[in-house]
């Protein structure tokens, strides 16, 4: 392990790492722009420029590979004057466009401009002009204007997707990224190049004038889209200005951003993931608790009438479908209920949609696939509960939705509907078997409740509550422990979802000895199991 | 793409590389001296012949500013203007030209015959003021050769 | 003195093979073939003082002796033939009227450093020298000079001419090789250096024409004969100096290193174009070097003599300005120049090349303001040492140079917009 000072303060560094990677892993942010973890060392933005004993001229610690005995200041006045000079270059023709910019307050030429620029502008000349709104792809806008030309966007189409969409045109300050046109920007993860561009110049179509950053709940999550769990970063409006048409603060999910997890997801998400959060807008919410269907009842009356229906069915004529996104709490809490009513025909569903790419994007979409095989083992699929119900041996139906996207919630075909004479709906979204439904329990969407999913790789990881349920909507596992109760199963009552982790943690086996500390907000591997 | 001819010739470019993406500079000027120029059309077939993407050639033909990205004249006269073409009159070749073609440097005459462009410098500063037309270097340039030399082309 | 690098450029078909054996062409590399292991011609290139001539001057046989000896990856040889430096045109005289001069200095120093091949990378705008060369190399190959087991030596040397296509960034060693592996002409960033990771991640030298058209006169005559022309020890051989601009013989012109720069201009060059328009300033390495006032003409043409008088020899593109010369309007020119062929890569040359070209065209236009010049200065000082490559410097230092000794000019012309050299002589061919 090299050994190099740093401002004179001694530090250890890894072999093979850069100055810059060195001070980072300290805690001391040295300036930078076009360095990426996840990406090639470009070394053309020169910010990072710093002092190295016994070199003429100053070094960019992005490509400067730490070597024993080096000694590096990183705030000198060669070094201060340096970046004052780098950041005067990129200001001078960037465009004044904070005031209707996206990336205010979250914008590395602001941050850096205050903290390291003269604050005085010397630059006279017109600046260039360039193309203000050029639709680069389905997800992504180009202000040229704002670009730097720290080439991550490029990059990482380069390297990562390996797609090539983006290039470099032009020459010297006329140097402008582009697409050709009949090639869009398309690819899977086209996003990504939004959270990498350190300024505004690329924009996301959905996020574009939504809020200001700073208006923004940030809570850390995991994606619901398919069986990787990519770690994410969901952000809530908390305007006050909008107000929905029910008098309530416009708390909506305003965008997703990749959280960086080097175990699942790197730095990335894939553009169906990111936008999947606009699934919760796709049909209309089931907020309050309905019997029959459209008639509003009190949560208790409901409940009753759950319990009811599923205690007076003859034995084994009751079946369950539950969503493969269902939290892991909730599957458990569904489960206990059914061996407490006993016969109880379960099934979730399998949803598959295209290929797995070899990045990020599975064709499992369940994003809780994985616990569904420990929690309700591995022969509880729907086809098995569709027979039942062909044959007419499944009378009672529970259907439990999907809490993210309407579109796959389980439906009944016009043979089944014909066959089953009472279904009980719990979901977050009038959709799929809620129409068929003679009792709709209304419970929490993705980002609505906390609890833990299971990727396909075994890792066990928390889902966070961003927002509150709307309306009288209530946590799976609430539901389902309420609706126990009701039918008189000797359940346990939890407050919490982390008092279900905790009965997970002694009855589930890959769950054992799992707290919400274990798991922390990166996930763990489940302790000896296979996925 | 432009016939087999053609594909030899880049087949022949391509096999001198140890890696196809080498190939790309020789093969762009391949199909502009067939062409006359490189349209989208030819970036997107030189894209897919050497395996690389068609931003990445779009990239190549924006940055060298000796391909044409539309068709030019006949005659295209490039100028130059770096210092010493600047010491020995090349504004004021510059100008006897606009004015003798009746268009301005970046300009095509309405009958595609000539277009004409500033350039850097050429390397031929040892025979001040200068023009490269098409191809061929003319020289020690007076307003009486520069007339004898445009009057002249068919 | 005897012309050497230019013994051929006048004799009828100087180009072609027969003329170039017949004066002795391609002995030197048979010699060497026959005589010298390729470390035994990298020494005596090392002895002989030889400095590259495309401009950095760098000692060219310990610049060879940084590849490998042993080579685990094919190593390149590449002829930087991209000459684009404003006032330069030497390398064309040499490539257009003695190419195979240039191809044997190829061979021998590919085998100096063991490569498999040598790619020339020539200039798209040169397209006479190109059409020479293409026939000289498949006369080379058809006379076993190139290709397989050279000359029954056993070793193997491909030679590839590539052409550029309008990009003065590609005369820079790191963006020819990025350019020749078929990208935007964008240098690279050092280390790794070209003789570890060059072309294609394999060892790699670049050398200018001038440079590799002195090493089979080496060969043939030795190092020590080298050392007795020119200043030795470390301003050796002769030298092709490119002279330009207010003289009444532009041209090339052979000489020892180290030919004083008057004699240049006044003896070799007739002199002023007019008798009645003194001389004024001197850039003496093509445009990227810092200017002389006529005062400080009083110095020798080699590396280290313009180096103390703080400019350089660079590519020896010594262009002349009379005093009739606004020497804002030339700056203005050089600060365009670097703006255009600016590749765009890093910020400092990216953005403070257009800045400098915008300040100095706005003074030139009459909106010119006293703290304009202190600006200029300021930006050249920003933009040097910062870059990626030598040419955020080479925009920076003319400009800086122009400004500091010239600061009368650029102050009339904001105090009175219009040039201090009164009306603009405009002279077409005068």
């Amino acid at each position: 392990m090299p050994k190099l000072t740093i401002d004179g303060k001694e530090v250890e560094a890894k072999a093979g790492n850069t100055v810059l990677q060195a001070a980072l892993a300290q805690g001391l942010e040295i300036p930078h722009y076009c360095y990426h973890p996840g990406l090639s060392i470009a070394g053309n933005c020169r910010m990072c420029l710093v002092e190295m004993e016994k070199a003429p001229k100053l070094v960019i610690s992005c490509a400067t590979e730490v070597a024993d005995g080096m000694a590096i200041a990183t705030d000198s006045e060669r070094v201060r004057t340096a970046r004052a000079a780098m950041m005067e270059f990129f200001l001078i023709n960037h465009p004044l466009d904070c005031p209707i910019c996206d990336q205010a307050g979250e914008c590395r030429l602001q941050d850096y401009a205050v903290e390291h620029g003269t604050g005085v502008s010397r630059f006279l000349e017109p600046k260039l002009t360039l193309s203000k709104a050029v639709d680069l792809g389905p997800h992504v806008m180009l202000d040229q204007e704002r670009c730097i030309q720290c080439s991550r966007c490029i990059r990482f189409c380069d390297e990562v997707t390996r797609t090539g969409e983006l290039g470099f045109f032009q020459r010297g300050d006329h140097t402008v990224i582009g697409t050709v046109p009949g090639k869009p920007l398309q690819n899977a993860y086209s996003g990504n190049v939004v959270d990498l561009c350190p300024v505004g110049a690329l924009t996301l179509k959905e996020f574009r004038f939504q809020t200001r950053v700073w208006y923004l709940k940030n809570t850390p999550s995991v994606c619901a889209g398919c069986a990787r769990g990519c770690n994410v970063i969901v952000g809530v409006g908390q305007q006050q200005v909008l107000m929905t048409t029910e008098g309530q603060l416009d708390d909506r999910i305003k965008r997703v951003v990749p959280r960086f997890n080097e175990a699942v997801n790197g730095h990335w998400i894939c553009d169906e993931g990111r936008l999947s959060y606009e699934r919760l807008h796709a049909a209309p919410r089931l907020d309050r608790p309905q019997a029959p269907r459209g008639t509003r009842v009190e949560w208790e009356d409901a409940v009753t009438r759950a319990a009811t229906l599923l205690r007076n069915a003859a034995p084994g004529a009751v079946g369950a479908i539950l969503s493969p996104r269902l939290t892991s709490e909730d599957l458990y809490a569904w489960s206990s209920l059914f061996a407490a009513l006993g016969a109880v025909r379960i099934g979730a569903q399998t949803i598959v949609r295209g290929e797995d790419d070899g990045i990020l994007l599975r064709a499992d979409k369940g994003a809780n696939s994985a616990g569904v095989r420990w929690i309700l083992g591995p022969d509880a699929t729907t086809p098995g509960v569709v027979s039942a119900i062909a044959r007419g041996e499944v009378t009672t139906l529970l259907v439990v939705g999907d809490p993210l996207d309407p579109a796959d919630t389980f439906s009944l075909d016009a043979a089944a509907r014909s066959r089953v004479k009472t279904v009980i709906f719990v979901g977050a979204f009038l959709s799929g078997a809620a129409e068929a439904a003679s009792v709709l329990l209304p419970s929490a969407a993705w980002s609505e409740e906390e609890g833990t999913l299971v990727n396909f790789e075994g890792r066990i990881q928390r889902v966070l509550r961003c927002h509150l349920p709307r309306g009288e909507a209530r946590p799976g596992w609430k539901i389902a422990s309420e609706v126990a109760a009701a039918c008189g199963a000797g359940l346990p009552h939890w407050a919490s979802a982390e008092e279900v982790l905790r009965s997970m943690a002694a009855t589930v086996k890959e769950y054992r000895g799992l707290d919400l500390q274990a798991v922390s907000l990166l996930g763990v591997g489940a302790p000896g199991r296979a996925a | 793409m432009y016939g087999p001819d053609f594909e030899i010739k880049v087949d022949q470019i391509v096999a001198r590389y140890p890696h196809p993406q080498a190939a790309l500079l020789p093969v762009l000027w391949v199909v502009q001296r067939t062409r006359g120029w490189v349209d989208l059309a030819s970036e997107e077939w030189v894209a897919e012949r050497l395996g690389v993407s068609a931003a990445h050639v779009h990239g190549a033909v924006t940055f060298y500013t000796m391909f044409k990205q539309r068709p030019s004249g006949k005659y295209h006269v490039q100028i130059c203007t770096t210092l010493s073409c600047m010491l020995r009159g090349c504004d004021e070749l510059l100008e006897h030209v606009e004015k003798k073609l009746g268009i301005r440097a970046g300009e095509t005459t309405p009958d595609g015959k000539f277009s004409m462009v500033r350039v850097e410098c050429l390397g031929s500063c040892g025979t001040a003021p200068m023009l490269q037309l098409n191809d061929d270097y003319h020289e020690n340039l007076t307003p009486e050769a520069v007339d004898r030399l445009l009057n002249g082309l068919p | 003195m005897e012309r050497i690098l230019t013994r051929n450029v006048e004799k009828r078909d100087s180009e072609t093979l027969a003329v170039y054996e017949a004066g002795g062409g391609y002995q030197a590399l048979l010699k060497a073939l026959r005589e010298l292991s390729p470390d035994q011609l990298t020494d005596e290139i090392k002895r002989s003082g030889l400095r590259g001539r495309g401009g950095a001057g760098f000692p060219t046989g310990v610049k060879w002796s940084f590849m490998p000896k042993d080579p685990k990856k094919p190593s390149y040889l590449i002829c930087n033939a991209d000459e684009s430096e404003p006032g330069t045109f030497k390398d064309r005289l040499l490539m257009e009227k003695d190419p195979h001069l240039m191809l044997e200095g190829c061979l021998l120093s590919s085998y100096a450093i063991r490569a498999s091949a040598c790619f020339v990378y020539i200039r798209g705008e040169y397209v006479h020298a190109t059409r020479v060369l293409e026939t000289a190399i498949a006369e080379a190959y058809a006379k076993g000079y190139a290709g397989r087991n050279i000359l029954g030596s056993g070793w193997s040397c491909e030679l590839v001419l590539h052409v550029g296509a309008g990009a003065y960034i590609c005369g820079e060693e790191t963006a020819l090789m990025t350019s020749l592996e078929g990208n935007r002409g964008y240098p690279r960033l050092k280390p790794p250096f070209p003789a570890q990771a060059g072309l294609w991640g394999c060892p790699t030298t670049i050398n200018n024409v001038e440079t590799l058209v002195n090493v089979p006169f080496i060969v043939e005559r030795g190092a020590d004969w080298f050392l007795g022309i020119g200043k030795a020890p470390k301003n050796t051989g002769p030298k092709l100096y490119c002279l330009s601009g207010h003289v009444k013989r532009p041209g090339v012109y052979e000489a020892p290193l180290g030919l004083p720069l008057r004699e240049l201009i006044y003896e070799i060059g007739g002199g002023m174009l007019r008798a009645d328009r003194p001389l004024k300033a001197v850039i003496p390495g093509g445009s990227s070097v810092p200017v002389l006032t006529a005062a400080e003409c009083d110095v020798d043409l080699d590396f280290d003599s313009l180096a103390a008088a703080g400019t350089m020899l660079g590519s020896a593109g010594i262009m002349v300005m009379d005093e009739t010369t606004c020497m804002v309007q030339a700056i203005e020119r050089i600060a365009h120049f670097y703006a255009h062929e600016s590749c765009g890569q890093c910020t400092p040359c990216r953005e403070g090349c257009g800045w400098m070209e915008k300040v100095l065209k706005r003074i030139e236009a009459g909106s010119g303001r006293n703290e304009d010049m202190d600006l200029l200065q300021s930006i050249a000082s920003n933009i040097q040492g910062n870059t990626i490559c030598p040419l955020g410097d080479a925009a920076a230092m003319p400009v800086a140079s122009f400004v500091t000794k010239f600061r009368d000019e650029f102050q009339y012309h904001v105090d009175h917009k219009a040039c201090l050299t009164g009306p603009r002589v405009r002279e077409f061919a005068g």
